[in-house]
């Protein structure tokens, strides 16, 4: 299975990873610097006074050279300490991330998880029942909650679930297996599920015109066995290339159903750091996504072989 | 099926490169939030908990009364601290920890008598030098006070402290435990106001230098509540100090849910106890129909009307010395121009106040006899015609205002239009968000401007005029310079008679508004809306500690 191959690919991207992180963090760095508003006007207020700010300016190492801020934030990096927020005095960045992102990988992999639960087997379905009416139903159906933004979904499910039915709470978080999370999911998911469905079903329309289909329906496969062990392999191909980047978006959260739903995730942490210029959270953040976007797109390279066993490296 | 087998393990091994992340590492031992809390909300109505108050709060950067400068940290503060006076529901000042104090013959000097039964959370003795400590940490440069400056810089010796040129505060004087001897640099009567902000509020040294830097996540505090549980973004519950020396107070706990969400369907749901609403639901909550059972549950203030109102007064602002804002002509021409009371009517909804002047009602000081300026475009038109610049349309002028987006308040285009209209000047708006704001403010780059409005942080009209007029304070974004409002200003900061210093500062508040420094458009007012069930419900004009005042009564 060229497990072999697959091997300097990691090693390869791994080894770029840290110049990357540097470029990234040094371009973060400079539109720090020289982007519009002060971290420390933003931290004093409308009422701030000139003395207050430089006093707090020389405090936190602002007034220093350039590249003796950047140094000094790399070289605390590498020990694991990413400094303090600047919205939060005394609070270390790593604390204040960690439990965010905790909540929103919960919500992110769940959701993932629901997506491809539901979307691919419902594709696969409509495929195969290309052109009767359950196909036409449920394809014309999905095309609603793909075209409903979030923030005009929210209101609704909160009139019938929340105002009318009473069955879920309106917002805050009680851990992915609480009734606080069941909304949040549901309007997270939606609009996945549905595209996924579209795109499985799609895929799977177009590898079942493959000759080999033909073939295996000519040695009279039951159309089951074709189905899912013939067709489904091949039409997941191009999905799997999105989890890569279902992955790296998981540290951005959903600023959107986060805010509107009360949830305390990450994404609602990212929003108020850009605009509090809470640049060493930004920093954590930022570094963190581009860590996860490589690897995962590592993780779905790995897996196209996986997959796919004609795809070498 | 082994396809099937593969693609799990390839899904448990994603998983483990989450977890084997080093930032991952860190949520390890991180409980899932919230489930140890019995308090948290479930479905349905669960606000039946007897005697605890569920709110949705801001999300306070700090809990620390030395380096908070921020009206959502301070409301938290003031429950779970406490200084040497504070404000009654009135805005009164009166005294808390000190139970009494004295003014020296020359008015700079002030003696406080500390309660015997003021304690800490802890149960330990306040004494007067922990204030000296508190307030020599909070003018310590090291501790990054945004406020030490302006709350404790009257004392003598803070600004050599903050300076970094002494070690203590020349001007606190620890006599023995329970008196403390404070001498301000010249005899001003406001100072006592200040020493109801969280700046001079007293912290305990043993809690602060045991906890570190995450020492308000236990804060042995002063107040009437203590900090249960404090999870950044998500949560604060207080709970009642039962040795309060002002007895516990009625409610047993206070949840604040830090992580926002849709405050008007989480208090039609009881999943909140009161929540401040805003124009979009106006309508609908003061709808006057008799089965509108919400209208009920509207605070109302004293006059029985809903809202309260806050001190605070939102304007626009000139740069005096930029043309065309140079000539007062110009200045007096633009307030003329407007019509007030339609913008409060139409744009407003009657949901804010006309303002006439600087102070806001409610401000010892204000002034209902103020000569502002009514709406008369006649003598409007006028003034620009007999000023230097009579053709205002030459101008290229920017309103410059906090926001973001492409639609600015309907306010602000209301004004620009009467103002096109009434005298011909058409201002372009200009957006500019919240940091970039501050910014351009600080450096007084500005000609134009609505400010994000001012909000008092005591109750003296010298937080208003001293601090945005005197023409050397560091907060005046107008650059107005008046001889004559300067001399008042220097007068009224050590008269001590507090009749004649009223009438100092409206004086001095008349001149402002004969110069037109500002077009001031209305004092804002907050709607709230509390469960019947909930009394005692306090909205304050400013941050004031209230929750000592709330019972819950079925």
């Amino acid at each position: 299975m060229g497990q072999s191959s697959v091997g300097p690919i990691i090693v390869r991207r791994l080894l770029w990873l840290p110049v990357l992180l540097m470029l990234i963090s040094l371009t973060v760095f400079l539109f720090g610097t020289y982007g519009p508003g002060d971290p420390v006007l933003v931290r004093l207020g409308n009422k701030a006074n000139p003395e207050a700010v430089e006093r707090v300016r020389e405090e936190l190492g602002l007034n220093r050279p350039l590249h003796e801020q950047y140094l000094n934030y790399l070289g605390k990096v590498l020990q694991g300490d990413f400094g303090e927020s600047y919205k939060y005095p005394g609070v270390a960045v790593t604390d204040l991330i960690a439990s965010r992102l905790f909540v929103s990988l919960q919500l992110g992999v769940m959701t993932t998880l629901i997506v491809f639960a539901i979307g691919i087997p419902l594709g696969v379905i409509t495929a195969a029942l290309q052109g009767r009416a359950w196909d036409r139903i449920i394809v014309s159906l999905a095309l609603i909650p793909e075209s409903i933004p979030v923030f005009v979904l929210i209101p609704i499910v909160y009139f019938i679930f929340v105002r009318q039915l009473r069955w879920f709470p309106a917002s805050g978080w009680d851990g992915i297996f609480s009734l606080n999370a069941i909304l949040p999911l549901f309007v997270l998911s939606l609009g996945g599920v549905a595209s996924v469905l579209r795109q499985t079903r799609t895929n799977t329309l177009e590898v079942l015109h493959n000759d080999y289909v033909r073939t295996a329906r000519a040695k009279g496969l039951p159309s089951r066995t074709i189905l899912f062990r013939h067709v489904l392999r091949n039409s997941l191909l191009p999905l799997w290339t999105a989890v890569g980047f279902i992955i790296a978006s998981l540290p951005a959260g959903s600023i959107i159903v986060e805010g509107l739903m009360g949830i305390p995730g990450i994404g609602e942490l990212a929003w108020n750091a850009i605009f509090q210029r809470d640049y060493p959270v930004i920093m954590a953040i930022t570094l963190l996504g581009a860590t996860l976007y490589v690897i995962g797109n590592l993780i779905v390279d790995i897996g196209y072989p996986l997959i796919d066993p004609r795809i070498r490296y | 099926m082994w396809t099937t087998r593969k693609l799990l393990a390839l899904a448990a091994l994603g998983l483990f490169v989450f977890a084997s992340n080093p930032a991952c590492r860190l949520i390890q031992g991180v409980q899932n939030p919230g489930s140890s809390n019995p308090n948290q909300p479930g479905p349905g109505p669960r606000v039946s908990r007897e005697g605890t108050l569920t709110l949705l709060g801001g999300d306070p950067p700090t809990l620390d009364p030395a380096t908070s400068g921020d009206a959502t940290s301070a409301t938290y503060i003031v429950e779970i601290f406490s200084g040497l006076l504070t404000l009654d529901k009135d805005l009164r000042v009166v005294p808390d920890l000190a139970e009494k104090w004295d003014v020296s013959a020359d008015g700079r000097t002030y003696t406080f008598t500390i309660r015997r039964d003021a304690k800490f959370h802890d149960g330990k003795q306040v004494k007067a030098s922990d204030f000296k400590y508190s307030w020599e940490r909070a003018a310590n440069p090291r501790t990054l006070s945004p406020t030490a400056d302006t709350y404790l810089g009257d004392i003598v010796g803070v600004a050599d402290m903050l300076a970094g040129r002494a070690q203590q505060i020349s001007g606190v004087r620890v006599v023995d435990d329970s008196t403390l001897q404070v001498t301000i640099d010249e005899p001003k009567a406001y100072f006592l106001a200040k020493m109801s902000y969280p700046t001079s509020f007293v912290v305990d040294r043993e809690n602060i230098e045991r906890g570190g830097r995450t020492w308000t996540d236990r804060p042995n505090g002063t107040g009437p509540f203590k900090l249960r549980e404090w999870r950044k973004g998500q949560n604060i519950i207080l709970e009642r100090n039962e040795n309060w020396f002002k007895g516990a107070p009625n409610l047993r706990q206070v949840n604040y849910i830090l992580s926002g969400g849709s405050a008007m369907t989480m208090y039609e749901n009881d999943e909140i106890d009161a929540t401040v609403f805003g124009i979009l639901d106006a309508e609908r909550i003061l709808d006057p129909s008799p089965n509108n059972q919400l209208l009920k549950e509207v605070v109302r203030d004293k006059d029985g009307q809903p809202g309260v109102a806050i001190l605070s007064t939102f304007y626009i602002a000139f740069n005096v010395t930029k043309p065309p804002f140079d000539d007062v002509k110009i200045r007096q021409a633009m307030n003329y121009a407007v019509d007030k009371d339609r913008i409060i009517d139409v744009v407003l909804r009657n949901m804010d106040i006309r303002a006439d002047g600087i102070l806001p009602p409610g401000m010892p000081g204000f002034n209902p006899q103020l000569r502002g300026y009514r709406f008369d475009p006649a003598t409007a038109k006028r003034l620009v015609a007999e000023s230097k610049y009579p053709d205002l349309s030459r101008f290229d002028i920017t309103l410059s205002t906090v926001g973001a987006g492409a639609n600015p308040a309907r306010h602000i285009q209301a004004l620009t239009e009467m103002w096109k209209t009434n005298i011909g000047l058409d201002a372009k708006i200009e957006q500019v968000e919240w940091a970039t704001f501050l910014d351009d403010q600080f450096a007084k780059k500005y000609t134009f401007f609505e400010g994000p409005g001012w909000i008092a942080d005591y109750p003296d009209p010298q937080n208003f005029l001293d601090i945005l007029f005197y023409s050397k304070s560091q907060q005046n974004h107008t650059n107005y310079a008046n001889p004559e409002v300067d001399r008042l200003l220097l007068q009224a900061r050590v008269e001590r008679d507090q009749n004649t210093r009223i009438r100092i500062y409206q004086q001095v508040e008349q001149l402002i508004m004969d110069d037109a420094v500002w077009v001031p458009i209305f004092h804002e007012k907050q709607f709230w809306l509390v469960k019947p069930y909930v009394k005692g419900f306090v909205v304050p004009p400013m941050v004031i500690p209230t929750l000592q005042y709330i019972s819950i009564q079925r």
